[in-house]
């Protein structure tokens, strides 16, 4: 019975020429934002292995120079994009995804294209993750606010009452009907995507990212169950179709567009964050107090019982520059490490927002899964900061070592490649879902809420007219 | 079959049905005359439990409406005023999925056919969408569906209302057949003419009360316009 009216209920949408070209262009925007979703992550990732081994290249092959100068010179570090993130570019445009690693400074990312966007970016790029958290729910909408409100209207749910139809079979056909319907179109979308991501990936990363896609999967069904259990629910309370149509635009529209801002508005006010410039002069004044030289030098004339540093027998410089770089190692993590907290902080509060609008909610667990949020970007970037620290030291240790006579110490070929590559591999999905706890919870909430709330409004509160 | 004992509705202190009884047998078609506002959409509506009455019962075949809504809904057919079907499906989809709905499982295609030809529905037309159709075609889908639910009982709403003097007799034809099965037809209607021709009894109601009874063999046309004339005026 439930099949029969969820069957009547497609083969109406599929009659109805609004319906159609709705699901036409939805459709075809999501299968478009696939593709070039696809394409820049095959150019990205081709970009990033192509710099990557250049990188390394370039430091193997530098031939005799000082160390310290070698450490000037640097390395490149590339965040992996996971191909996931072709459905999700998340926080990547303002993140930024390459880092330079040299001597004395922890970097800012760079290739940040937020950056070089002009203000119409703002309007939000077009990736399939937008598509799906933005247009479906519209279409669902479409879909279903005239659901009860209409055959109300139109008269025919008189008739389907007097049927005898039990009314929770009524509107589990009808939510069935629409879910079947949106299936429709996203069926093939999943296939799109699915070979996209195939295609994108060799077969050992898309099976290591299958769990990620099932996750994925599954946050957006909750989050679909959500808005046709919400519609069908306004649907059966609203005095007309075009109530209807209206509050759950006005729904669509706080969710979509006013949530997102007023957290981010409301994060920012809260935890504020310094402008770059204030960071970077803040970083710099820190940094200018320098370390206590004249302590040091006392320390290691104590410690082997010399008279003056040229008595050591070790190289000075290295152990300076050590103590240089432990000095303001110490000061960017209290200063990145601040800035960091800061932005979680943040993070966390617009996390809240899931409780009033589940966009907010989908959002960070798409992005979670994409492995494009803050918190995976930091976990990229400490290891990236622990890497330039272990190449650092390597080279500073070189220059301790060596022997005091020699006027120009050179580092070899040996010592280049006595530095190991940067290997980094990103969070296990287990931490992506231990950070997402709350949002997922937040998601299943929604869902079973909504479709209590549909199933309630259907038996208890609709009206024959 | 249909019975209501003391059935009220009344809408705060508004009163739009002072307490009816009446009965309809297997076969009996009665029809409740009146003007708009009379309580005869009301009556149908209490039988359907479209809505809950303030004071006595409505039962159908015996079971009263309120406490068994699902179960007395198998035995009656309602046929509204304005008959409205799913505009983007053909005739035969609709009545498909209204007999399923009806009979809780699928209805054998060459069965529906066969009822599509006994209401005697223009040949073809049953595959063209219902947007195409005229009031009274409509209305042959819905007595079709009523067929194929074996309803034991009718509600109809000013059936006749906006139909053509033809498509109104084919009506008429309709009805008289489904009662001569031994249905049982409430109809509520403003049309005299009908209600003399078809009725078995005649009810006339005004301001929520039925002031009169009336056998519809006991007199004749111009007799039953002046008594409800009457009835209208005082």
């Amino acid at each position: 019975m439930i099949l029969h009216i969820a069957k009547k209920e497609m083969l109406e949408m599929r009659q109805d020429g609004r319906f159609q070209i709705a699901a036409a262009i939805v459709m075809t925007l999501l299968c478009v934002s696939l593709g070039i979703g696809w394409q820049q992550y095959v150019s990205i990732n081709r970009q990033h292995e192509q710099a990557r081994a250049e990188t390394r290249d370039q430091w193997l092959t530098q031939g005799k120079k000082n160390p310290h100068s070698a450490a000037h010179y640097g390395v490149y570090a590339f965040k992996p994009k996971s191909p996931l993130s072709l459905v999700d570019r998340g926080a990547d445009n303002y993140t930024g995804v390459a880092v330079w690693l040299e001597a004395h400074k922890q970097n800012e990312f760079k290739y940040k294209p937020a950056r070089d966007a002009n203000t119409l970016a703002r309007f939000g790029d077009l990736t399939a993750s937008s598509v799906l958290q933005l247009l479906i729910p519209l279409l669902v909408i479409l879909m279903s606010f005239s659901a009860f409100a209409g055959e109300r209207e139109q008269g025919t749910l008189r008739l389907v009452l007097s049927m005898g139809v039990p009314r929770p079979t009524l509107a589990m056909g009808k939510a069935l009907g629409i879910a079947g319907g949106l299936g429709m179109l996203l069926v093939p979308a999943a296939i799109v995507g699915s070979a996209a991501l195939v295609l994108a990936s060799d077969t050992g990363s898309f099976v290591a990212n299958l769990p990620r896609l099932g996750w994925m999967t599954l946050s957006y069904l909750l989050y679909f169950v959500a808005f046709i259990g919400i519609s069908l629910t306004v649907s059966a309370l609203a005095k007309s179709a075009r109530l209807a149509l209206v509050c759950l635009l006005g729904f669509w529209i706080f969710n979509g567009l006013a949530a997102p801002r007023i957290f981010s508005d409301l994060s920012r006010t809260v935890y504020r964050t310094p402008s770059s410039f204030a960071f970077s002069q803040r970083m710099d004044a820190d940094l200018k107090k320098g370390f206590d030289e004249n302590g040091l030098k006392k320390k290691l004339l104590a410690q082997y019982k010399v008279a003056t540093i040229e008595e050591l027998p070790i190289n000075y410089a290295g152990i300076s520059l050590k103590a240089g770089e432990d000095h303001g190692n110490e000061i960017y993590d209290k200063q990145y490490g601040e800035l960091w907290d800061t932005f979680e902080a943040q993070n966390r509060l617009q996390q809240q927002g899931g409780l009033v609008a589940p966009l907010m909610a989908i959002r960070s667990v798409s992005m979670g899964l994409s492995g494009t949020d803050f918190a995976q970007f930091r976990d990229f970037s400490v290891a990236a900061e622990k890497y330039r620290r272990l190449f650092i030291d390597v080279l500073n240790a070189d220059i301790t070592r060596a022997p005091k006579t020699e006027t120009a110490h050179m580092g070899d070929d040996k010592l280049w490649a006595s530095v190991p590559a940067f290997e980094y591999s990103s969070p296990d999905v287990g931490i992506v879902l231990s950070q997402q706890t709350w949002s997922l919870g937040l998601l299943a909430l929604w869902a079973l809420l909504a479709s209590l709330a549909a199933g309630w409004a259907a038996t208890q509160r609709l009206r024959a007219e | 079959m249909l019975q209501a004992i003391d059935l009220t509705k009344s809408y705060g202190a508004q009163t739009a049905l002072q307490p009816l009884n009446l009965e309809v047998k297997p076969g009996e078609i009665f029809c409740l005359l009146g003007a708009n506002g009379a309580g005869k959409t009301t009556t149908i509506n209490l039988f359907l439990n479209f809505i809950e009455p303030t004071g006595g019962r409505a039962l159908i075949n015996g079971l009263d409406v309120v406490a068994n809504p699902l179960e007395t809904k198998k035995h009656i057919a309602y046929i509204p005023e304005q008959v409205s079907l799913y505009r983007n499906l053909t005739g035969f989809e609709n009545l498909d999925y209204f007999a399923t709905l009806a009979n809780g499982a699928a209805v054998d295609r060459g069965l529906l056919l066969g009822y599509l030809r006994e209401v005697d529905l223009p040949a073809g037309a049953e595959e063209r969408r219902v947007s195409t159709y005229s009031k009274g075609m409509r209305q042959k889908i819905v007595i079709a569906i009523a067929m194929a639910k074996q309803a034991k009982a009718l509600l109809l709403d000013e059936p006749t209302s906006g139909l053509d003097p033809k498509a109104s007799n084919e009506f008429s034809q309709l009805i008289r057949k489904l009662a001569g099965q031994g249905t049982a037809i409430l109809m509520a209607t403003h049309d005299l003419f009908r209600a003399k021709e078809d009725g078995s009894r005649v009810g006339i109601m005004r301001q929520g009360t039925l002031k009169q009874v009336l056998n519809t063999d006991e007199f004749g046309h111009a007799d039953l316009e002046r008594i409800y004339l009457e009835h209208m005026h005082d």
